[in-house]
């Protein structure tokens, strides 16, 4: 349940200005690793600010839910919104230009449906990157098993996410069985769906608890459709003497709404731009190399593999026309 | 002690010294064995040892008819070191209590192992025999009371084994006893029915149903019979009748324990209970459950009620 989990406790945030706060501060510290490392060319012009490592963030989440969507067979909407929200607690305390997004994405996907117990077997997963050749698809899960162990541990652990796709589920049943003057609520439920995956692409998740996004979203939608659901929250949820309680839920909607809004997607001029700054960091900086030994056979010398800097990574444009 | 398998099996290997061939033909003739560490066949012994003393066959030193034991080992080697070692602990009969600390004990029984060591090898035998003479003279006083000790443990030991074995004979016998009264029961009864079927005019099926019950009391008297044994010492060693004093145990006073239900703060609306869901009315707005789920336990009361509490959950956490 929501109210005792390490996500209401660990990853529940009071305002955005504390996860801009935390966003800078990885951002920072990778600088300052870099700049403390003395390698040659390093320089404050070749690292991205926050703002511009944002628009990347928002342009590969768009793509991790692309990915998502085409992916076969279908995936549930809860292992959607848990591989967003894993990527999005990962790149809270970690800087893009540390990891590269392209990899962790998928890495996010393929952990959400192990703990969402959407069983896809390893094959099957990178079988849908229908751009890689069999030997792509190959390079591609080494990196997601590389990588794996290092975002379980940047999420501290918490692997459970709840999503608002259930108490939505709970709400429309509430709503149905105790709430008589809405007369049918089965037709809101299309713009509910929709409010719901852009809310995913929105900080709210960080910040709100998933009954409360729900809520907002069968408000939201109901009120678009010109019914009114006001009472719903004075009477049957008991609010009607409770008038401070009933505020704050008001101030959390229009918290939310208001978040939405802000939501747009990234303009590709910038995003081009911004990405060729990173393909360079990492090029130049990147930790590639030093990730493909940790298999726990470093010690013994003559099982080790030997390190792939020869062949190229597979590039975004392999996960274009997803 | 007796080594009868291993005289069995070699009784090729073991020949008289002196008439060989008899020991093969009769595996029942033991051999014996003198101080000085030679063995002689019983027939031997008497042939050669018919006035009483004369030489070893092999080492010739004078020996004594008496003087011959039935050898015990393979080994006449390890007999001889046997009798030397019993002689000489004779003398050195101290023991652990009779030192100050270990190191002299272990001292001590250095000496006595050297002791016997010299005379079963033959090395040094007259040094060893005056070291002996000069032991003795001096501990004579605390020998004397060791013996004394050893004899009276030995008497201890020898009186529980009696007991032991009285106990045993007395079980053997009345165990004896009671199948005897049981197969004298069992005939007179059988006696008694066929006497019965004689005499009376009673149908025989009815006797014959009578035989059998009491025959079947006759059973259970057997059985309630053995079980009374009787117990005159608790499995702790305690004999049964003896008063024991104990101690009065203190009180405990401890408060009582009071259950308190577990409260959960859920930060939203109450969620009805589980068994109200379907009076209220929510299961009517969930999808019923097929009959292959409901064999598993599933129900859609459980969907149900774990919807409404996401829904619930959280509804009106507090905000920064």
């Amino acid at each position: 349940m929501f109210h005792i989990s390490s996500q209401k406790k660990y990853w529940t945030f009071d305002n955005e200005e504390s996860l801009e706060q935390l966003r800078c501060e990885a951002n920072q510290k990778y600088r300052n690793k870099m700049l403390a490392s003395g390698k040659p060319g390093v320089s404050d012009a070749v690292f991205l600010e926050a703002h511009e490592e944002n628009v990347l963030f928002r342009h590969y989440e768009k793509r991790l839910l692309d990915f998502c969507n085409a992916f076969k067979p279908v995936m549930p909407k809860s292992v959607v919104g848990t591989a967003i929200m894993y990527f999005r607690r990962f790149y809270l305390n970690n800087s893009l230009m540390e990891y590269h997004p392209r990899t962790i994405m998928l890495i996010c996907a393929y952990l959400s449906c192990k703990v969402d117990e959407f069983n896809v077997s390893s094959t099957q997963f990178v079988g849908n990157l229908v751009q890689e050749s069999a030997a792509g698809q190959e390079r591609a899960l080494e990196q997601i098993l590389e990588y794996e162990l290092l975002l379980i541990q940047q999420l501290n652990f918490h692997l459970v996410v709840h999503t608002p796709y259930r108490p939505m589920e709970g709400l429309l049943i509430d709503i149905k069985t105790r709430y008589p003057l809405l007369e049918n609520p089965e037709s809101l439920r299309k713009s509910v769906d929709d409010f719901l995956t852009r809310v995913t692409l929105t900080d709210s998740g960080l910040l709100f608890p998933p009954s409360q996004i729900a809520m907002t979203a069968i408000l939201n939608s109901a009120s678009r459709a010109g019914l009114s659901m006001e009472s719903y929250l004075t009477e049957c949820m008991g609010l009607k003497e409770d008038k401070e309680t009933l505020l704050k839920m008001y101030d959390a909607m229009r918290r939310i709404k208001s978040l939405m809004k802000k939501y747009e997607l990234p303009k590709p001029d910038e995003v081009n731009a911004y990405k060729v700054k990173l393909e360079r960091v990492h090029a130049d900086f990147g930790t590639n190399s030093n990730m493909k030994r940790k298999r726990g056979y470093e010690d013994d010398d003559h099982v080790a593999k030997e390190p792939r800097m020869t062949e190229e990574e597979w590039t975004d444009e392999d996960l274009d026309d997803l | 002690m007796r080594w009868e398998w291993s005289e069995v099996r070699e009784m090729d290997d073991q020949g008289c010294p002196r008439c060989k061939t008899t020991k093969y033909r009769n595996p029942s003739l033991k051999l014996m064995v003198n101080v000085c560490g030679h063995t002689l066949c019983e027939s031997c012994v008497d042939m050669l040892f018919v006035r009483g003393s004369g030489n070893c066959v092999q080492c010739d030193t004078p020996l004594r008819k008496s003087n011959f034991r039935v050898q015990l080992f393979e080994d006449p080697a390890v007999d001889k070191e046997v009798e030397i070692r019993k002689k000489v602990l004779k003398i050195y009969n101290k023991r652990d209590f009779d030192f100050s600390n270990l190191r002299e004990y272990n001292d001590y029984l250095e000496r006595v192992e050297e002791i016997v060591y010299n005379l079963t090898n033959n090395l040094e035998v007259e040094g060893t025999k005056q070291i002996m003479e000069a032991y003795q003279r001096e501990n004579r006083d605390i020998i004397q009371k060791n013996k004394a000790k050893l004899t009276r443990e030995q008497e201890e030991l020898e009186e529980l084994l009696l007991l032991e074995q009285q106990g045993n004979e007395q079980r053997r016998l009345e165990t004896l006893q009671e199948e005897q009264r049981q197969l004298q029961a069992k005939r007179k009864s059988k006696q008694a029915l066929l006497d019965e079927l004689e005499r009376s005019h009673v149908p025989a099926t009815i006797l014959l149903a009578q035989h059998k019950d009491r025959a079947a009391q006759l059973e259970t008297q057997i059985e309630k019979q053995k079980q009374v044994v009787k117990t005159t010492i608790f499995s702790t060693g305690i004999p049964m009748g003896q008063t024991v004093s104990l101690l009065t145990v203190n009180r405990l006073e401890e408060v009582l324990y009071h259950y308190q239900p577990i409260h959960m703060h859920t930060y939203g609306p109450p969620v009805p209970e589980l068994e109200q869901l379907g009076r209220l009315g929510y299961l009517n707005h969930v999808r019923t459950a097929q009959p292959q789920d409901m064999a598993g336990g599933y129900n859609s009361g459980l969907a149900c009620h774990r919807a409404i509490q996401d829904a619930f959950s959280g509804l009106f956490h507090p905000l920064g």
